[in-house]
């Protein structure tokens, strides 16, 4: 009963910021002055402008085209793009994929990484090996990933011509559309083009991850129950995977919910470097032609993932931490 | 007793520990060694893509394919909606036109034999050729050629693109008449002496496709006419062309051509030397000289059709301030055209010479024999003095401000300020506004609301003198800008109207260049410089006008 309260209390609060984001949104682009221009000629005049800002509702008051935004919301239909003249969000599922597939790809070299070198660091904790994979773990948080992904083309791409410098493979939308046999077919040409912008995003978060699981990792080691499992003569292995490890995971999870969306949002400047053909490119061009609906259709998109991913993280919280569920 | 089990016991856990950190070490040994096996297997991979050039990823590798690298996506592959330039260079591959214009600005015959002007000079007669081909092999006939201008006229589609939202306005087009299988008329309203450039500009395709076709299919998909077809789209990432099977004309030198999407302009360059790119647009200037050292490809400019210049508003907005007072006067304006120097700012901060505009007519077609103004600051000192405007205690004359889109035209902030710097040194205080471009400055200037300065560029042509001075078509016209209103210039208008002699016609463009020139209308600048990356391996030169062309 507690569990479901939770769960209905966790959807309300998410479903209060998806409509929060909305609203920012849609108050933000429209403050940047009149869209109708975007849907008129550069020769039209002024009758014509004044017609078709009538026709597209522009001239009802920012509150009533609200309200109607999230009444056609609602029902699915968040406009026809103005640039792709398809509906918006159709636009933007259709770039979602590649845009996943770099933030999973990042995720995974994040966590693949940042875990047994933050498991390191704390092991070694004061020598000199720590301290590298510290120093490491600043530098990687401290770059900016624009100045990274540029270096990278011009070394590993350009000089050293070990991967292609831009562009993508699909590998994902395949594998969406059930198509196992090109995704398979496509995976060896497909990881070069993913390997630079993945390891750009990803260092970020690598470091970031590394520091977390080392801080977590010494303050567990350092408990009651720890020093009890050495004294019961559990190998060290079972006491730091099973009893610490597991402990120090709950603060790294929370992180990663967050880390998702970090890694959705930095994406942005990334595929921009790396012309991978994702969401982030596609928001970037929308803002810079104003088209509306794609960049309201994004940001939706954007927030329901972002809290469908922090909801999950909420319940594998109480799955993990038995004093949540109690509590 | 109790000291030595404590001890042995740290002594086990310690040797527990070091165990445990040796396996550590161990597995982040092998963890790394799978890592750098993986890498090699990519590195081999990408090295096995890269020799299969990189039209491997498209479902077929054409044999010599040129490979163009452009800053930003098509916006529509319909040809009734296309308007980027980017995508006019892709559609002019697709599609043919009756007319096409050669790189030195000429009208050359295309789709077409000939054309004849009907006496009253509302519409235009084409021979076509007798072998044009529609892709699907069918015969192009002149019903597909009078379809390729109803329907983007067609109000219910709506159309807003180049075609449908300034040339068929433009041409005030009435219908297109069928004389026979290879004749056709275009007719219009009245009489237009750039008639044939704009028809032109149209893009003929055949009725049967796009009748089948939805306006949402047909933006993505291309039935093509031209020498090339659409293969694929890949949206924000490459568009792969092949040789038009059944294109009835010479065939393309290329067997294919893809135009890939790669926004950031060092990510570009950077394919560009890696070969594999062979033609890049949108050089910036901090990598010119990166570009011509490397060995492998070049720097080709060309100064472009794009007329770069700051608006005068004369809008009554401005009339209230002292500065938005002072351009009003003709003979502020004139002398605010000796404070900037020109080929220093294209030297400085385009790191390109450039000649500055003397006129706003194209160089090639500028027969007016207007010189352009030098920079001469002590002049126009004297000019503003003369004027009535003398500098204060503080020396300054009057207040202006600069707006300026941040990114639109290479470095325009610092162009801006340089311009602004130049004209406080005459006792013009001029602050810079830096504005986005889409979101803000656009609706400024399209509601003539800018300024009172505004760092503008503007497209012409390369074929037509007259062309070029459609930024003004009347007092109230949309893409009259600055609200420039001076009754002797709107005049010629109505002689061009009266007279279908190229002559006399050139005769009424230069005294309205006069006026313009007097009446100090735009802070003149320069002509556009378009800087192209090139590949050592081909040759190829840009054009004037925006467009790659394979010719």
């Amino acid at each position: 009963m507690a569990l479901a309260r939770l769960l209905a209390q966790r959807l309300l609060q998410s479903l209060v910021v998806v409509l929060g984001v909305t609203l920012v949104s849609f108050a933000t682009l429209h403050l940047g002055g009149d869209p109708t221009y975007l849907y008129v000629g550069e020769h039209a005049s002024t009758e014509e402008i004044a017609a078709t800002r009538a026709k597209l509702g522009f001239d009802r008051p920012l509150a009533t085209q609200y309200l109607g935004f999230v009444r056609d919301l609602l029902h699915g239909d968040l406009g026809n793009s103005l640039t792709f003249h398809e509906p918006a969000l159709g636009v933007v599922l259709d770039r979602f994929p590649a845009t996943l597939e770099l933030t999973f790809a990042a995720l995974g070299l994040a966590l693949a990484l940042g875990v047994p070198l933050g498991v390191f660091a704390a092991l070694h904790r004061g020598r000199p090996l720590d301290g590298g994979i510290m120093v490491f773990a600043l530098i990687g948080q401290s770059i900016p990933s624009f100045w990274l992904g540029i270096m990278l083309v011009l070394s590993v791409g350009l000089a050293w011509h070990w991967l292609p410098i831009s562009g993508r493979v699909p590998l994902l939308d395949p594998l969406l559309a059930g198509d196992w046999r090109t995704a398979w077919n496509n995976l060896p040409q497909a990881l070069p083009f993913l390997v630079m912008p993945s390891v750009t995003i990803a260092v970020f978060s690598l470091a970031r991850t590394a520091r977390l699981v080392r801080s977590s990792l010494l303050e567990v080691l350092s408990q009651d129950y720890v020093r009890t499992a050495r004294a019961k003569g559990l190998s060290e292995a079972r006491i730091i995977v099973h009893h610490a490890l597991r402990n120090a995971w709950l603060p790294v999870l929370t992180m990663l919910g967050l880390e998702f969306g970090f890694l959705l949002s930095g994406v942005v400047v990334v595929e921009t470097v790396f012309s991978w053909p994702g969401v982030g490119r596609l928001v970037f061009n929308a803002i810079n032609h104003r088209d509306i609906p794609l960049v309201q259709a994004a940001v939706i998109v954007f927030s329901l993932l972002f809290v469908g991913v922090n909801l999950l993280v909420d319940l594998l919280y109480l799955r993990l931490d038995p004093r949540i569920r109690l509590a | 007793m109790n000291r030595l089990t404590d001890r042995r016991r740290r002594g086990i856990g310690a040797d527990m520990r070091s165990r445990f950190r040796r396996r550590l070490r161990v597995t982040l040994l092998g963890t790394l060694w799978v890592v750098a096996s993986a890498a090699t297997c990519i590195a081999t991979a990408a090295t096995t893509a890269a020799a299969a050039g990189v039209a491997a990823t498209a479902p077929e590798a054409p044999r010599r394919v040129l490979r163009i690298g452009l800053p930003v996506d098509a916006d529509s592959l319909d040809p009734s909606e296309t308007d980027a330039q980017d995508t006019m260079s892709i559609a002019h591959l697709l599609w043919g036109t009756l007319y096409k214009t050669s790189s030195d600005g000429r009208l050359d015959p295309y789709f077409a034999v000939s054309a004849k002007l009907s006496d009253d000079g509302r519409a235009y007669t084409f021979k076509l050729r007798p072998d044009l081909k529609c892709e699907s092999g069918a015969p192009l006939t002149a019903r597909d050629v009078a379809y390729s201008f109803d329907h983007p006229a067609d109000p219910k589609y709506k159309f807003t693109g180049h075609a449908s939202g300034f040339v068929l306005p433009a041409l005030r087009y009435t219908g297109a008449r069928v004389d026979d299988p290879l004749t056709i008329t275009i007719q219009f309203a009245a009489y237009n002496p750039i008639a044939l450039g704009l028809i032109a500009e149209m893009f003929i395709f055949c009725r049967a496709p796009y009748e089948a076709m939805t306006p949402e299919y047909a933006a993505s998909h291309a039935s093509a006419t031209g020498p090339y077809r659409l293969v694929e789209w890949r949206h924000d990432d490459r568009i792969v062309l092949e040789r038009n099977k059944s294109y009835g004309l010479p065939a393309p030198s290329y067997d294919g051509v893809v135009f890939r999407v790669i926004p950031e302009a060092s990510t570009r360059t950077a394919e560009l030397l890696a070969g594999n790119l062979d033609i890049m647009s949108g050089v910036v200037a901090d990598q010119i000289d990166a570009i011509n050292h490397s060995g492998t490809a070049k720097v080709e400019s060309v100064a472009s059709i794009r007329r770069i210049y700051v608006g005068f508003n004369q809008n009554p907005k401005f009339a209230a301030s002292a500065g938005g007072k002072a351009i009003k006067d003709p003979r502020v304006r004139r002398a605010l055209q000796f404070a900037v120097d020109v080929p220093t700012l294209c030297d400085a901060l385009l790191r390109t010479p450039c000649a500055r505009m003397a006129t706003m007519i194209f160089p090639a077609n500028d027969k007016t024999g207007i010189r352009a103004d030098p920079y001469d600051p002590d002049r126009a000192e004297a000019l503003l003095d003369q004027a009535g405007y003398k500098r204060g205690a503080d020396g300054v004359r009057f207040a202006l401000t600069l707006q300026t889109p941040r990114g639109r035209y290479p470095n325009d902030v610092n162009i801006a300020l340089a311009i602004a710097q130049y004209l406080t040194d005459v006792g013009v205080k001029t602050t810079v506004d830096v504005l986005d471009f889409a979101s803000v400055f656009v609706p400024l200037v399209r509601q003539h609301v800018a300024g009172p300065l505004f760092l503008m560029g503007s497209s012409g042509a390369s074929w037509s003198a007259l062309y070029d001075l459609s930024d003004f078509p009347a007092p109230d016209g949309g893409s009259n800008y600055t609200d420039f209103a001076d009754p002797e210039f709107f005049a010629g208008w109505k002689l061009i109207d009266q007279t279908h002699d190229p002559e006399e016609q050139a005769k009424v463009v230069r005294a309205m260049m006069n006026v313009f020139h007097d009446r100090g209308t735009w802070l003149n600048l320069y002509f556009l410089p378009d800087l192209y990356g090139v590949s050592n391996k081909i040759s190829w030169r840009p054009r004037a006008d925006e467009l790659i062309t394979l010719d």
